[in-house]
């Protein structure tokens, strides 16, 4: 069988709804940080395929640069987990209880 | 070439000034003071470059050969990138004596926000929409480190990690929608996408409005409109004072300069749709605010819910964008500026206050706070009148356009609930100025403290009345009509496509 434009825009999609479930679903903070990172890796996938099947290129930069924003994302998100660690001596999101608005 | 650099100048200078700023925040025997005034001096540099350039350049493209129409310069971004240089200049001044009382500033929080301003600038320039999802990303994160600035608190590493964790999510929608785009269009300029549409009416339709409405999550998202404002109070009350000014007067600005360049050339082919998606979002915006607005006791958490309610109105005008009122557009760049005005100022007195004394402001500390300081009273009362659209304000004329807009594209029942919030707002303003004057309180009259942040602060209260009577009142002083004129040049600028 032959994988085409749209074999790779499902898996896409796929990995997009695992992302999305896993940032509703995730308690531990890091596993949420993990979740946001899977949903913008397959929004890459699809920059990647597309941009194949059109044979330009811009979109293959494209990833790149999402690919950096993920990094800068994660690299602040994971500052905060380390001083949230450092607090409370766990990264559960159920210990967020001083605001409730 | 030349012309481009010098375009690129003010965009350069800010950069360059977070980095010198990074760069020095490595010797710790610069003072916090110096560190604000070298931020202040780039900010004011670019300001001033900006201003010279803000009539004479008519939709270029910065660095053509190189980066083909990813920038663009137009007087609608330039407008903006005026508002968010003078929102950041103000922020660092009124705040002045804040920096200095708090001990967990240094010198890469000037460094960091001086890098958000640049995002937020390349965000009003960006013509691309990959470009304006990294743009907005440099601003958003930036924002994210700030909120949590003061480790000590646990409410500010609260609020970092909400807003983190939901902006995250959110601007994946953005992406997602971004890559939808391309794969039906093949490109991510947004001429191209307009032209694609005029070009091809039916083809992959639904995807385009599938994409378009990713988009638009990401965006009602970072504005805080009511499906996805949970995020809002808790993370300005988090937030230190400086910050909650910033997001709630610059950064909300910056994501309505996006919006209504998006709104104004991609959605033009499905307005019929969005425009209802739009009317239902406005409805519940007003709604869900004022009811949050009014629920809370602490002032921060009610000028947060107060400003999810302004996020209401200008979308009611976005919505009588698509439904040809003519004048919706410049309205809503007239709103910004008058919502900036009154909001640094309201923020401004509150972190001026909790400079000097450690407690929160809920509404009972300003009992009798007109006898304390008669001057800031006063000029908190001009914000919140401003605010609620009393006459004789900017705000009110800002809201008077916004509602004809409503009327002139026939939205009478959206004009009417807006009137009708307008006069609920009324309740929480007006409750603070009862507080304020028809209490007594045991405090000691305080003088007028004289100062950098005191008279920013009664500067901006002085263009807030300005722009509500001085209407070519007073000889030799461009009256509010400029404030008009400029706003509707700057759209013009973006509607006459040259695609």
């Amino acid at each position: 069988m032959e994988i085409t434009l749209n074999h790779y825009l499902v898996l896409s999609t796929i990995l997009f709804a695992i992302g999305l479930i896993g940032v509703m679903r995730r308690k531990n903070l890091l596993m949420l940080f993990f979740a946001t990172e899977i949903l913008l890796n397959s929004v890459n996938i699809g920059f990647a395929a597309i941009s194949h099947y059109y044979g330009d290129l811009t979109g293959q930069m494209f990833a790149f640069f999402i690919i950096a924003i993920a990094a800068s994302e994660v690299a602040v998100g994971l500052g905060l987990l380390v001083l949230w660690y450092k607090r409370n001596g766990s990264i559960d999101l159920d210990m967020m209880s001083t605001m409730k608005g | 070439m030349i012309e481009d650099i010098l375009l690129a100048l003010p965009l350069a200078i800010v950069v360059l000034g977070a980095i010198v700023l990074m760069l020095i925040s490595h010797f710790p025997t610069v003072s916090l003071k110096k560190y604000n005034l070298i931020a202040v001096f780039f900010l004011v540099c670019a300001f001033i470059l900006k201003l010279t350039q803000l009539d004479d350049s008519n939709h270029i493209y910065l660095f053509e050969p190189l980066f083909n129409k990813m920038f663009v310069i137009d007087t609608f971004s330039n407008l903006f990138d005026l508002l968010f240089l003078a929102g950041a200049i103000v922020t660092l001044l009124i705040n002045t004596h804040y920096f200095q009382e708090r001990d967990y500033y240094n010198g890469e929080f000037f460094s960091l926000l001086l890098f958000s301003v640049f995002g937020m600038m390349m965000l009003s320039h960006a013509n691309e929409l990959v470009t304006a999802f990294i743009s907005l990303e440099i601003a958003s994160i930036s924002v994210y480190i700030l909120v949590g600035y003061n480790k000590n608190s646990l409410k500010s590493s609260e609020a970092m990690l909400t807003y983190i964790v939901l902006g995250a999510l959110s601007s994946t929608f953005f992406i997602l929608g971004t890559a939808l785009i391309y794969g039906v269009v093949g490109s991510t300029f947004i001429g191209d996408i307009y032209s694609f549409i005029q070009n091809n009416p039916t083809k992959e339709i639904t995807m385009l409005i599938v994409a378009l409405m990713f988009i638009m999550v990401t965006i009602l998202f970072k504005i805080g409109a009511v499906p996805f404002h949970s995020w809002v109070i808790d993370v300005y009350q988090g937030a230190p004072y400086p910050i909650t000014m910033f997001m709630a007067a610059t950064f909300k600005i910056a994501v309505f300069a996006i919006f209504l360049r998006l709104y104004l050339i991609d959605f033009t082919h499905f307005y019929d749709i969005f425009s209802k998606i739009l009317q239902v979002v406005a409805v519940v915006t007003l709604i869900g605010g004022s009811w949050l607005a009014i629920s809370q006791n602490n002032l921060k958490r009610m000028l947060a819910g107060s400003s999810i309610v302004h996020a209401g109105y200008l979308l009611i005008a976005l919505s009588s964008i698509g439904l040809g009122a003519e004048f919706a557009a410049p309205a809503i760049v007239f709103y910004l500026m008058s919502y900036f005005l009154s909001a640094v100022g309201a923020f401004g007195i509150l972190s001026f206050i909790a400079a000097q004394r450690r407690r929160r402001a809920t509404f009972d500390d300003f009992k009798g706070f007109s006898q304390e300081r008669p001057y800031l009273a006063a000029m908190m009362t001009i914000f919140m009148l401003s605010l609620a659209g009393f006459p004789s304000t900017i705000g009110f004329l800002a809201k008077f356009y916004i509602f004809l807009s409503a009327i002139e594209s026939g939205q009478i029942f959206l004009a009417g609930l807006g009137i009708t919030v307008a006069f609920i707002s009324i309740y929480y303003y007006f409750k603070l100025i009862a507080l304020m004057y028809f209490y007594p309180t045991d405090e000691e009259p305080k003088k007028f403290p004289f100062g950098i942040s005191s008279s920013v602060i009664f500067l901006m209260a002085l263009l807030t009345i300005w722009g509500g009577v001085g209407t070519g009142w007073i000889p030799f002083l461009p009256g509010v009509d400029t404030l008009v004129e400029t706003a509707k040049e700057a759209i013009n600028s973006i509607s006459v496509k040259p695609y």
